[in-house]
């Protein structure tokens, strides 16, 4: 009889393998379901396909929905390498957006300075929001799990405290949002942004860094065996504080781009779970910078098709328990994926070990 | 001043309710060495269960027997993942409470943001309820008030260190190898105090739906299950403390209510940050300033690895 073995790697193919498997069960239940509440699931699915991939309108949704999921994604992946998870993307993303909106808002002047300008301050308060659980991280080992999260919760209620309080909008009178902010990141294709092929190179570019520089070569071995990288002197501290900075200023990215890019002003509500949509780009990814481009293309696809069912009265959290669901089967996919099949226990070398 | 005092704890000791029971629930997950991180969508779903079931029954009981077995039923799918599975427990958590926060909402849809015809009101206990401050806040609310802070505690205060079952408990949480070559089943418990520390997270919701709010609605839960998840870590891993944990969170979002109704010149929002401030505080402070707690207030040492029976 054959036996399976739990072995502490997973092949790339069985990986695959057990996700496609993975997919079609999420597919399979959720078809299940909607036809299950009187819906036609193959015209649901043709509805899907033609107002996603199959448009022209979908294809430009799909990428100002990819453009953010790249950023966040990434975010989480990079403090994966070195076996963190930042959980407070959609914190960050929000005081990104906050910080780009406070110059947009506030700073005259020509296009060419002020969109830079609101890069940086974006990436300054995404740091800054992040730094409290970093060095709780680093210095007295409290999980980042925890504190990055809580801090969503408070970016949110400040976010919502500048839109209907101090940076309302004093002209139109929009609820719960500032101003118009002028300054716009110019347009590419459609309603498409400059930002999206900028998110893509900036993935890539994480990508390379983390493969090629000795600073990424470092950041992996602390994140795969802290004890070999203690002892061969690498500076982990200082790699930790580093590798949490730069998820928080990815994830600040994501909230300027969404403000200077789609939205134009700053929102109460407007990150919109891309942060925590970010986790599971990561964990789709599977802690390769590159792989978190379709990853993120797969998660877009999910909102994308999310809208199509909103228009079908489903309640717009609907995709969230989707995107629950697939998670959870690729999580026991990806562990599932460990199991190969060995030789039966019963020939003579592990009987005698035994 | 001890109107004050009194109407500050009677606030704290029924919002602080839900924190401590879904606290309480998580100290059991977390003792068998399964973090549950889903509590947030197991209390949502609980929460819009709870709301469903007391609008269809007509009674507030039938709607917290129904969130409590949504919530077991949700932890189980968490546990079937996480421990029978053994999936990476961080991701199975995510993903519990991103389906039971999906979910809520769908289902809640037709009731959200009613007012509920039954709820949890104020049943006074005779005698206890007219001692001082302490009385109307424990004695003089609805029913679930003191046995929350006091009765479950004390019970799983008494399996967990006073029995020979909890030993096996916490054993598994500690050394699953070891427990299991003495013959506990490491599997069984980790996965049914999973669960039920899944219907403590359901019930925790439909306190809040059916005698905090009461009423349902999207987002009421508003990282409620995460505070609960970090006081356990606070707590040190113990009911008593969870749960007077739960009733100092209270305190902190009852402190934020009174500046609301006194017209304090902060703003609303920026109030409400004081329960997730406080948390942020209070996990990291006792950690920077007293090194030595964290030897006694440590997590158990198997917390978040799955057990392979073959790996030696």
């Amino acid at each position: 009889m054959t036996r399976f073995q739990r072995f502490p790697t997973a092949p790339a193919r069985l990986v695959l393998a057990w996700r496609a498997a993975a997919l079609v069960a999420a597919a399979l239940i959720v078809g299940g379901l909607l036809a299950l509440s009187g819906r036609d699931v193959f015209v649901l699915g043709e509805l899907v396909l033609r107002s996603t991939v199959g448009s022209r309108f979908g294809l430009e949704d799909l990428a100002l929905f990819m453009t953010p999921l790249v950023l966040t994604g990434a975010a989480v992946t990079v403090t994966s390498r070195i076996g963190l998870w930042n959980i407070g993307g959609e914190g960050q993303f929000y005081l990104g957006a906050i910080g780009a909106a406070g110059v947009g808002l506030y700073m005259p002047g020509p296009q060419i300075v002020v969109l830079p300008l609101m890069a940086l301050a974006a990436i300054a308060c995404g740091m800054a929001w992040i730094v409290v659980p970093t060095l709780a991280r680093a210095y007295a080992g409290v999980s980042e799990i925890i504190t990055t999260l809580l801090l969503n919760f408070v970016a949110g209620l400040l976010t919502y405290w500048l839109a209907t309080g101090p940076w309302r909008d004093r002209v139109t009178g929009a609820l719960a949002s500032s101003g118009r902010i002028s300054d716009a990141i110019p347009e590419l294709w459609g309603v498409v942004h400059w930002g999206f092929p900028l998110s893509l190179a900036i993935a890539a570019g994480l990508a390379a860094i983390m493969t090629w520089t000795s600073w990424g070569y470092e950041v992996r071995v602390s994140g795969a065996n802290p004890g070999a990288a203690r002892y061969a002197g690498m500076p982990m501290r200082g790699r930790v504080i580093a590798v949490m900075l730069l998820s928080g200023a990815l994830a600040a990215l994501a909230g300027m781009f969404e403000v200077a890019g789609t939205v134009h002003r700053l929102q109460g509500g407007m990150a919109d779970n891309f942060g925590y949509l970010g986790i599971v780009v990561a964990v789709l990814a599977r802690r390769s910078c590159l792989a978190v481009i379709p990853a993120a293309l797969l998660m877009a696809l999910i909102l994308d098709a999310g809208i199509v069912l909103q228009t079908q009265q489903l309640a717009a959290t609907a995709v969230l328990a989707i995107t629950g669901l697939v998670l959870l089967l690729i999580a026991i996919g990806d562990e599932l994926a460990h199991y190969r099949p060995v030789a039966p226990a019963s020939s003579t070398r592990s009987g005698a070990a035994a | 001043m001890i109107m004050l005092l009194t109407g500050l704890l009677t606030t704290a000791a029924l919002a602080g309710g839900v924190l401590s029971l879904a606290a309480l629930g998580e100290v059991l997950a977390e003792r068998v060495g399964v973090t549950d991180l889903g509590v947030e969508g197991l209390m949502s779903i609980g929460a819009a269960t709870a709301a469903l079931a007391a609008i269809a029954s007509g009674s507030p009981w039938v709607g917290l027997l129904a969130a409590i077995c949504v919530g077991a039923a949700g932890a189980a799918a968490f546990a079937f993942a996480a421990v029978v599975m053994r999936a990476n427990q961080v991701l199975c958590g995510l993903a519990t409470t991103f389906l039971g926060l999906g979910l809520s909402a769908t289902i809640g849809h037709s009731v959200a943001g009613l007012p509920l015809p039954v709820t949890f009101g104020p049943e006074p206990v005779p005698l206890l309820s007219s001692i001082p401050v302490i009385g109307p806040a424990f004695f003089g609310q609805n029913l679930l008030v003191f046995p929350i802070y006091l009765v479950l505690p004390a019970l799983l205060h008494m399996l967990l260190f006073h029995t020979r079952h909890g030993l096996n408990m916490r054993a598994v949480g500690e050394n699953p190898a070891a427990a299991d070559a003495v013959g506990v089943p490491v599997q069984a418990i980790r996965f049914w105090y999973t669960v039920l520390g899944g219907a403590f997270a359901g019930a925790a919701g439909a306190y809040l739906s059916l005698a905090v709010i009461p009423s349902w609605s999207e987002g009421m839960v508003s990282g409620r299950g995460w505070i609960a998840v970090a006081l356990v870590i606070f707590s040190g891993y113990r009911p008593f403390n969870a749960a007077g944990a739960g009733l100092l969170f209270g305190l902190i979002s009852a402190i934020g209510f009174l500046g609301q109704a006194r017209g304090w010149p902060i703003a609303a929002p920026v109030l409400n940050m004081l329960p997730y401030l406080g948390t942020l505080a209070f996990i990291i402070l006792p950690v920077v300033l007293w090194k030595r707690m964290r030897r006694a207030m440590a997590a158990p040492a198997a917390l978040g690895f799955p057990y392979y029976r073959s790996v030696r």
